[in-house]
C-alpha cells in the first residue's frame, strides 16, 4: 500500500516538474498558445534596419505583440505584426521603428490612434516611421555635414 | 475565339481598374507639387523679400498652404482620444490654435529655402489615402519630406508631413499626450496660448524697424 502511495507521489512530482518545464519554455521562447494568438496586421516601412522577427511590438512601453514576419514588397519592407486580441488599433495608428537606447535592440512602437474606424485583422497600418539611422547621424556629427 | 475574348475582357477590366489608381496617385503628386511651386514662387518674389515684407509674404503663403493642408484632420490626429471628448466649439478653438502654431513653424522652416532643387521620386495610393515623396537636394546634402494625404471632395488634403523620417502628427501626438497627462487639456491650451503669444511678440520685433 505504502509502495503504491510512494509511486503515486513520485509520479505526481514528475508531472508537476514537466508542466513547469513546458510553461517555462513557452514563456522564455515567447511562444503563443493556440487560441491566444491574437490577430495579424501589416505595416510597410522604407527601412527596418536592425529589426528582427520575434521582437516586441509595444504600446506605451507595454508589450502587446511581436513581429511575425519581415519581407520585401516593391522595394519596401513589409512587416507582419501579431497583436494581442484585446488590443484595438484605430485607422489613424502610427507604427514606428524605435530602439532601446542609442544602439539598443530595435522594436516596433505603435501609437494606437483614436479614430472611430479600426484596423481589422489582416489590415494595414498605413502611417509608419522608419528606423532612424544612428550610425549615419553619428558619422554626420563626427565628420560634419557638407553645406 | 471565346478564350481570346475572355482574355481581352480581363485585360480591359484590369486596365480600367488600374487607370483611376494611377490617376489618383499622379493627381496627389501634381497637387502637392503645384502647392510647393506656388509657395516657392512667393519666396523668390523680390517684391516680397526682406524683413519689412514678412507680414505680406506670410499672408500669401498662408492662403496657399490653407488650400492644401487639412489642419482640422492634423489637429484631430495629433490630439488623439481627447479630440473625441471635446465639444464641437472646443474642437474648433483647438484647430485655430493648432493651425496658427503649425503655420508659424512650417512657414519659418520654408522661409529658409535658398533655391535648392526639389524632386518627387515617388508616390503611392492606398484606398482614400496617398503618400507623395519629395527630396530636397542641397550641396550634396539630402533631406526628405513625405506628404501624407487623404482624399476629399475636390482632390487631396495633407494630413501629415514626415520630415527626414519623423512624422509631424506622431511628434505632436506624443507631446500633447504628455502635457495632457501632466496638466490636463486646459494645461495644454495654456501652454499653446503662451507659445502663440511669444511667437506673436517675436513677429512684432521682426516687423519693427531696427533702433538706430
Amino acid at each position: 500500500m505504502n509502495r503504491v502511495r510512494l509511486e503515486l507521489t513520485v509520479g505526481l512530482f514528475v508531472l508537476v516538474g514537466l508542466a513547469c518545464g513546458a510553461w517555462l519554455s513557452l514563456r522564455l521562447g515567447s511562444v503563443s498558445l493556440p487560441g491566444r494568438r491574437g490577430y495579424s496586421v501589416s505595416a510597410s516601412f522604407g527601412s527596418v534596419e536592425g529589426l528582427s522577427e520575434g521582437t516586441s511590438v509595444m504600446i506605451a512601453g507595454v508589450r502587446v505583440g511581436r513581429i511575425e514576419r519581415i519581407g520585401l514588397k516593391d522595394d519596401r519592407a513589409l512587416v507582419r505584426l501579431r497583436i494581442d486580441r484585446q488590443v484595438v488599433l484605430h485607422d489613424d495608428a502610427i507604427a514606428s521603428v524605435r530602439s532601446r537606447g542609442l544602439v539598443g535592440e530595435k522594436f516596433v512602437a505603435i501609437s494606437p490612434g483614436a479614430s472611430p474606424r479600426t484596423i481589422p485583422p489582416g489590415g494595414l497600418i498605413l502611417d509608419t516611421e522608419d528606423a532612424v539611422n544612428v550610425e549615419q547621424l553619428i558619422a554626420q556629427f563626427i565628420h560634419g555635414r557638407i553645406q | 475565339m471565346a478564350r481570346a475574348r475572355a482574355i481581352l475582357t480581363m485585360t480591359v477590366m484590369i486596365g480600367l481598374q488600374l487607370v483611376p489608381l494611377r490617376a489618383g496617385a499622379d493627381q496627389a503628386r501634381d497637387q502637392v507639387q503645384a502647392t510647393v511651386d506656388q509657395v516657392l514662387e512667393v519666396l523668390s518674389d523680390p517684391g516680397l523679400a526682406g524683413a519689412q515684407h514678412t507680414a505680406a509674404r506670410r499672408a500669401k503663403i498662408r492662403t496657399i498652404v490653407l488650400g492644401r493642408f487639412g489642419f482640422e484632420e492634423m489637429a484631430k490626429r495629433s490630439l488623439g482620444a481627447t479630440w473625441y471628448q471635446r465639444r464641437p466649439a472646443e474642437q474648433k478653438q483647438f484647430v485655430d490654435l493648432f493651425t496658427d502654431l503649425l503655420e508659424r513653424s512650417y512657414i519659418s522652416r520654408i522661409e529658409s529655402y535658398k533655391g535648392e532643387k526639389i524632386v518627387y521620386p515617388g508616390e503611392s495610393i492606398q484606398g482614400d489615402r496617398a503618400e507623395v515623396n519629395s527630396v530636397i537636394l542641397s550641396h550634396g546634402d539630402r533631406s526628405t519630406i513625405d506628404y501624407r494625404l487623404v482624399r476629399v471632395d475636390d482632390g487631396w488634403e495633407v494630413y501629415d508631413l514626415v520630415i527626414d523620417g519623423i512624422s509631424l502628427v506622431n511628434n505632436y501626438r506624443m507631446q500633447f499626450a504628455h502635457i495632457i497627462g501632466q496638466s490636463g487639456y486646459d494645461g495644454l491650451l495654456t501652454k499653446m496660448r503662451a507659445k502663440q503669444e511669444a511667437e506673436e511678440e517675436s513677429d512684432r520685433d521682426l516687423a519693427a524697424p531696427p533702433v538706430q
